[in-house]
């Protein structure tokens, strides 16, 4: 074996650099450079512009050798964990503009044991705070003694294509972006919880400003690290690219007082990474990828004969999947 | 600004700013607060990119949220470890893992899986609760107060003891440390020790040791029982969670620095007939040193089995565990290779995915032996597997491993039959009958193979004979099929279908089990019968059979080449002798001085070791010798183990446990109690030894802990080496000021220092880094990896991480070990899982079906031999009597373990156990509830004999064993159910008193209950938990209780369905009436499907509710 990490075990190009279309992490901000430039011309937003808004293609001429393009050089293997499926086709999906995506997911309730992985690991990803969660497992019994069995169900955001939440917020904060992620802003929202009202899936929750060491001893005695709890809790998260510090933000409070909700962990997608629940899932339950791919795994579970959606018959037209 | 390309990457908020100079508008909030406060454009900086996935931001380590210990990714963001994921080089967390080869830059973006405690390790290391300094008792024990010392007098203190109490009013004399390191001359220690074997073994009386060491008699506890040993046993390390993580530092303390015998760990709270029952059933036999054990552990091959009954576990919860189980057995469940059956009186996680088959609490034993029954009479059994008598036959038979089936039994005497007992030769060789003639046999012969007659019965050489399946046939045949079922609570049709579906799908079948079928007295020949059952269908080493697993690198060294044979390297190591405290691994009662008949006065453990729940009351006893020194190290005992709030008054007792020491992170139910406490680090912020991995994993594996967070603990000062309080510090600091050997200068060979902790931890990464043998060897890191090593190790300070003294600990190796810990640790690949039709690392041994050194040893209690096949029993007290529960004590008490919990640590979770389920309840059938009167949400308290529902944690303080009743349907009736990892009267959930200054505990640590107290105490010793005689396991079920109301209690909180239901307890608050929100949501799903003017339902929210109530801080604009 040669040495580790040597020059030649550099990372591989993608398949076809000059299908590259740029670097992914600007989409939203090409967007909203041009709904400030909207704003300046005076143009106003027709309602629901925000949630149709098409963008144009992505014209960098960054590509392979641009480092901000997520790369994803793990060669392929035999049986290779669906993790690594997952992150190949998200690899491929991120190569294509924005608006030729499509976010979707499928989670196989035979193999989701509730485990709550997804559940905590997303708390910690995103920072979270009491109260607030994004993908709750529900654990359902069923039956009677001895004929009795349990139900899980992981409830993340729906990421409908008829979006409740958005057509009921007052302020234009929450919108469905090109590749159908369910974005809020949270420095628009004004905290009215009039879509977490709207929500049939009760995806939204509210951030109440609690933090989780709230009700531990405070002070600072030499002999307890009653101090060092609250450093990672003000430690910012990166939801939407951005940097939110609950304490410390250009809005002090921003996300607090604020309808938090799943938002597939875009702030990983645009570097290649998967959702944190995706990755984190024991049972490997939960697929994640491009649903206008049809060669991605996501694609291919979600036109499974087993496969439902939550509520289909309020026409929300969700995003998420379930294999029964 | 550039907005294409590859320009820095801006965030969207600065963007932001920039954009709303020009935009001259305010409709979005942010742009509003910025011309409101006159932001400048000079606030605009360069993007500030996701941290996580950079690889200078990442450390690969090990968890410890339980013994799983699975391999770990964590993140280091602003230099605070945020967030841990599973490691993708290692097969715990992602399948197959990425090749090793791979370079740690490609592999940043890959996060493998990780369960939801492990995920909230973070909250465990960041506890706020967590201790900093020495903390020195400043009241009575248990009392809460305490003041702070530094480390050096603290140290001091223990040494050298004294009366270090009287300014809180307490005269005696505290002994040290060197009052128990008195044998501290190596060649007299190994002398004697010897004098003691020859003295246990009859060679040499009482009267010759104490004339031959006349002048040394001072060194013993007592020179009338030599064989109690040196005076330095009086030392006492009991470990909780101490192995595999750090037994190999705190052994070299307490063994070869300090000769003490007693160092324990806390299996028999755990698993530990497990254990042992597979010990012996893998024990391989030589001429030269009789039987040694084997394995601890095997398991099936999940991904390849077709039928697997997970007994009294599962794969979702608890086991070895479920990251790596889930993963495989849902794909193959779901692939439709895979069936599975779980025998467990709780509808687990794992049982709502298979065959539920809810047993009686207890019942697992008759179960497993009416399936033995079942099999050997109907013959489904592999009998072409088991008439394999040696290597040969199993060659021959295609088989890798044979077991001891066909070999003579003397049952007269429990052993086997010799061909030298025969006339065939010697006593090297055992005897079987071929085609009904006795024939001797080399059991590893290679080349003759002997298969031999299965089922005998007969006389040769006028001695009665029977085969070892002969042997458990007759066992499991003492009852009917009937009677077994009846016992079991399982009905007969479902046994007979369990046991057929068994031994339907050849040697692709396995009997996972762990802990619930073996916590009860007769749990070995539980575990022996389950064992049993696996052996009996063949399926050693198959794929898709049963498995060792793949096993781990020598990190101690002991190949042949590798670099450090660390045991080795203790010059002056004394050696330690002398029965152990508990009686455990310290051979017969019967050849010891104390033997004096039967009953012994408290049982002995010839086969098992690490009786925790015995420690602490046979120091109090003073049985076999009292006790100076008791260090608790990560350990609560008081909570933890069974009856185990009876070792509180003992912990308090300052006659018996002269001085009590603990090393926690915390302060726990059970350091609470101790004289001081030190500060020990989280296992994110320091090292282990190596650590293998459960038979789940098939292929090998060796991981470590390695700091990844910055130390919380205060960073002090030893021999002029900085580095912060933790348990390894503390054995370094101690073993220097005793002078004693193993640590300081050249305290591993000439030239070679133990004076930091990675002096000794860094040469086991250095010992698996070189592998197993020449050639074994992984590669250098490259200077890009070294260079990464360096940098991800940047917010350590270098108290922790000092790149000269790392270097210098490992010389030449160092680039190879940079290697190993850029990853976690050495993974072999999976693709070499499998070699043919049999799992790669095979056992390809002997199996012994008939345990023999079981069968040869006595109960010192009851001075009856133990058997050497599975026998069905009951519950038994120590002296053997039965032990019985009135009428109305009429429920099943047992345990379980959620996912999100461990025993005793995971309360400060705020993310996961807090915030999942902030209380555990009191689980029923809604039969039983009926029949008791009982409502939902009604608070019991649980009672058994001799237990009055509640216990005193100080005098005058009392707990009560009590919680809210949670009916459901997934539990057996005539069962009660509670949980593990609630209940906790301290680990900060009580107020702290330090320095004079008061520290408030968080009420919400405490809620919930521990059911440990109610678990019954042996009848005839009256002062431990009924044990099991042969591995010393404390019995968690078997307990009947009852349940009394003590309140009508609410039903505030609770899931609303099952056992657990987030969406009851999710903070959906909105604050509109429930007509209005029905309203609302019907209204904006006709805008969302494009039926209602989106302006317009707004418009019209507002004419009918007004304005929305905004939280604080928020206007609309």
């Amino acid at each position: 074996m040669p040495p580790l990490g040597s020059p030649h075990q550099a990372v591989a190009p993608p398949e076809d650099p000059t299908d590259a279309a740029g670097p992914s992490g600007l989409e939203r901000r090409d967007f909203l450079i041009k709904a400030a430039a909207m704003l300046a011309a005076g143009v106003a937003f027709p309602w629901g512009g925000l949630d149709v808004a098409v963008l144009p293609a992505q014209t960098s001429s960054a590509g392979a050798t641009d480092p901000a393009v997520p790369a994803f050089a793990i060669s392929p293997q035999a049986d290779e964990d669906v993790l690594i499926r997952m992150q190949r086709d998200l690899a491929r999906a991120l190569r294509k503009p924005i608006e030729q995506r499509r976010w979707g997911m499928v989670i196989d309730t035979r193999k989701c044991v509730a485990c709550m992985s997804c559940t905590v690991a997303c708390v910690m990803e995103n920072k979270l705070p009491p109260g607030v969660v994004y993908r709750p497992v529900i654990d359902t019994e069923i039956g009677t003694y001895p004929n009795v069995t349990r139900q899980f169900l992981p409830r993340p955001c729906m990421q409908c294509d008829n979006p409740p939440c958005v057509s009921v917020c007052p302020v234009n904060a929450t919108w469905k972006r090109p590749d159908g992620i369910i974005e809020i802003d949270y420095d628009v929202c004004i905290g009215c919880r009039y879509c977490i009202t709207a929500c049939p899936y009760q995806a939204r929750t509210f951030d109440f400003g609690e933090n989780w060491t709230n009700n531990a001893a405070t002070g600072a005695p030499a002999a307890l690290a009653l101090a060092g709890a609250a450093q990672y809790e003000n430690e910012p998260n990166f939801e939407y690219s951005e940097r939110w510090n609950r304490a410390n933000g250009p809005i002090p409070t921003s996300p607090v007082g604020n309808a938090r909700k799943c938002h597939f962990c875009a702030h990983r997608l645009v570097d290649g990474l998967l959702p944190m629940c995706v990755t984190t899932c024991l049972g490997r339950a939960t697929i994640f990828g491009d649903l206008n791919d049809p060669e991605a795994l996501v694609t291919e579970l979600a036109a499974s004969s087993n496969a439902i959606r939550l509520k289909e018959d309020l026409g929300t037209e969700p995003k998420v999947f379930y294999l029964l | 600004m550039t907005l294409h390309g590859s320009a820095p990457k801006l965030s969207r908020r600065q963007l932001l700013k920039a954009g709303a100079l020009t935009a001259g508008g305010a409709l979005l909030g942010d742009l509003g607060y910025l011309l409101a406060n006159g932001a400048a454009p000079h606030e605009v900086a360069a993007g500030e990119p996701y941290p996580l996935n950079l690889p200078e931001n990442l450390l690969y380590t090990t968890c410890l949220q339980c013994n799983t210990q699975c391999t770990l990714k964590t993140k280091i963001q602003d230099g605070v470890l945020v967030k841990i994921d599973g490691n993708p080089y290692s097969p715990m967390n992602l399948l197959p893992s990425l090749d090793y080869a791979t370079n740690p830059t490609q592999v940043a973006p890959v996060d493998g899986s990780i369960c939801s405690k492990g995920q909230s390790g973070v909250q465990t290391l960041y506890d706020p609760y967590r201790l900093r300094k020495v903390l020195k008792r400043a009241g009575p024990r248990g009392s809460g107060k305490w003041q702070t010392i530094s480390f050096d007098q603290a140290v001091r203190e223990i040494a050298d003891g004294g009366k270090l109490f009287t300014h809180i009013g307490e005269d005696r004399v505290v002994p040290g440390f060197k009052d128990v390191f008195v044998l501290r001359d190596p060649a007299l220690a190994k002398q004697m020790s010897d004098d003691v074997k020859a003295l246990r073994a009859g060679q040499l009386s009482v009267a010759d040791f104490k004339t031959k060491y006349a002048d040394h008699l001072d060194v013993l506890i007592d020179p009338d029982h030599p064989d109690l040993g040196p005076k330095n046993n009086q030392f006492v390390l009991l470990g909780g969670r101490i192995a595999p993580d750090r037994e190999k530092i705190t052994q070299r303390f307490t063994y070869g620095a300090l000769g003490s015998v007693n160092w324990y760990g806390h299996t028999t709270i755990c698993e530990q007939a497990h254990h042992v029952a597979f010990q012996y059933a893998t024990a391989q036999w030589s001429a030269q040193g009789g039987w040694q054990v084997g394995t601890n552990h095997m398991k099936p091959d999940y991904p390849n089995a077709e039928f697997v009954i997970f007994w009294g576990t599962g794969f979702a919860e608890a086991n070895f565990g479920p990251p790596p189980l889930s993963t495989r057995v849902s794909k193959a469940i779901v692939d439709g290779r895979l069936k599975v059956a779980v025998v467990d009186p709780r509808l687990s996680k794992s049982a709502g995915k298979g065959w539920w088959i809810p047993v009686r609490s207890g019942g697992d034993l008759a179960l497993a032996m009416g399936m033995i029954r079942w099999i050997i009479d109907n013959g489904r059994y592999d009998a072409a597997f088991l008439r394999n008598a040696n290597k040969a036959a199993a060659t021959n038979g295609a088989e890798s491993s044979w077991t001891n089936a066909t070999w003579l039994v003397n049952p007269a005497s429990g052993k086997f039959v010799r061909a030298s007992d025969v006339g065939l030769g010697d006593n090297a060789h055992f005897v079987a009958l071929v085609n009904g003639q006795p024939t001797a046999f080399d059991p590893y012969d290679p080349v003759i193979p002997v298969v031999g007659d299965l089922d005998v019965d007969t006389t040769i050489a006028g001695i009665a004979v029977k085969s070892g399946f002969r042997m458990l046939k007759e066992s499991a045949g003492q009852n009917s099929l009937q009677f077994y079922a009846q016992e079991s609570g399982v009905d007969l049709g479902t046994v007979v279908a369990l046991a057929t579906e068994f031994t339907a799908h050849g040697k692709r079948a396995g009997i996972d089990f762990y802990r619930g079928p073996i916590k009860l007295t007769y749990g070995y020949y539980a575990a022996q019968a389950l064992i049993a059952l696996n052996y009996l269908i063949g399926n050693v080493d198959h794929v898709g059979g049963f498995t060792p697993g793949g096993g781990s690198w020598d990190f101690m060294g002991a190949k042949p080449g590798q670099p450090f044979p660390l045991d080795q390297l203790h010059p002056g190591a004394l050696t330690k002798f002398g029965i152990k405290l508990t009686r455990e691994s310290s051979g017969p009662y019967e050849t010891s001085t104390l033997f004096h008949g039967y009953p012994a006065r408290r049982p002995w453990f010839p086969f098992t070791f690490d009786v925790y729940q015995e420690v602490i009351p046979a120091a109090y006893a003073g049985y076999p010798y009292p006790i100076k020194i008791l260090w608790l190290h990560y350990g609560t005992p008081a909570l933890a183990a069974p009856a185990g709030y009876l070792q509180i008054a003992m912990l308090r007792d300052t006659d018996r446990i002269p001085l009590f020491i603990a090393t926690d992170v915390t302060v726990g139910e059970s350091s609470m109690y101790a004289d001081y406490v030190f500060p020990d680090l989280s296992y994110l912020e320091r090292w282990s030894n190596g650590i293998g991995t459960s038979p789940v994993v098939l292929t090998k594996n060796t991981k470590f802990r390695q700091p990844a967070a910055a130390p919380i603990t205060e960073i002090v000062t030893v021999d002029g080496e900085p580095m912060p309080l933790s348990t390894d510090t503390l054995v370094i600091a101690l073993a220097k000021r005793l002078q004693a050997s193993g640590f300081g200068r050249d305290a591993l060979g000439p030239g070679m220092n133990l004076n930091r902790t990675e002096d000794y931890h860094l040469k086991m990464v250095a010992n698996v880094a070189w592998g197993d043998k020449a050639g074994d060897t992984v590669p250098d890191a490259s200077d890009n990896e070294v260079a990464l090593f360096r940098k991800a190790r940047r917010h350590l300070p270098s108290a922790v991480f000092d790149e000269a003294k790392w270097r210098a600990a490992v010389g030449p190796h160092w680039r190879r070990v940079v290697t190993v810990l850029n990853r976690g640790g050495r993974f072999e690949s999976s693709a070499k899982a499998y070699k043919g039709d049999f799992v790669a690392h095979a056992w390809g041994k002997l199996l012994d079906l008939y345990v023999e050194p079981v069968a040869s040893g006595t109960n010192a209690m009851t001075g009856t031999r133990f058997s050497g096949v599975p026998v069905y029993e009951t519950l038994r007290a120590a002296n053997g009597s039965p032990v019985t529960f009135a009428a109305d004590y009429d429920l099943d008490l047992f345990t379980y373990k959620e996912i999100w919990g461990g025993q005793s640590r995971t309360v400060g979770n705020y993310a996961a156990q807090m915030a999942l389920v902030p209380e555990n309840f009191v689980y029923l059938n809604s039969v039983d509830a009926r029949r008791l009167g009982l409502r939902e949400g009604n608070v019991v308290r649980l009672e058994s004999p001799g237990f009055p529902g509640t216990f005193e944690i100080l005098p005058g303080q009392t707990q009560a064993v009590a919680g809210r009743v949670k009916i459901m349907e997934g539990i057996r009736p005539g069962s009660v159910a509670v949980s593990w990892h609630y209940g906790h009267w301290a680990y900060g959930a009580r107020d702290l008193q330090i320095d004079g200054e008061r520290i408030e505990g968080e009420p919400a640590r405490g809620k919930g209950l521990v059911p440990n107290p109610a678990m019954s105490v042996d009848p005839y010793l009256k002062d431990v938990a009924l044990t099991d005689p042969i591995a010393g396991d404390s019995a968690f079920n078997g307990t009947r209780v009852k349940l009394v109301k003590v309140g009508e209690g609410n039903t505030q909180d609770m899931p609303s369905s099952g056992s657990y239901n987030r969406e009851s307890t999710l903070g959906v608050s909105v604050p509109f009436s429930s007509g209005d929100t029905a309203w609302m949501r019907e209204q904006s799903l006709k805008a969302a499907r494009g039926e209602l003017d989106p302006a317009t339902l707004v418009a019209e929210i507002e004419r009918r509710l007004g304005p929305p109530p905004l939280p604080a801080g928020k206007t609309r604009t």
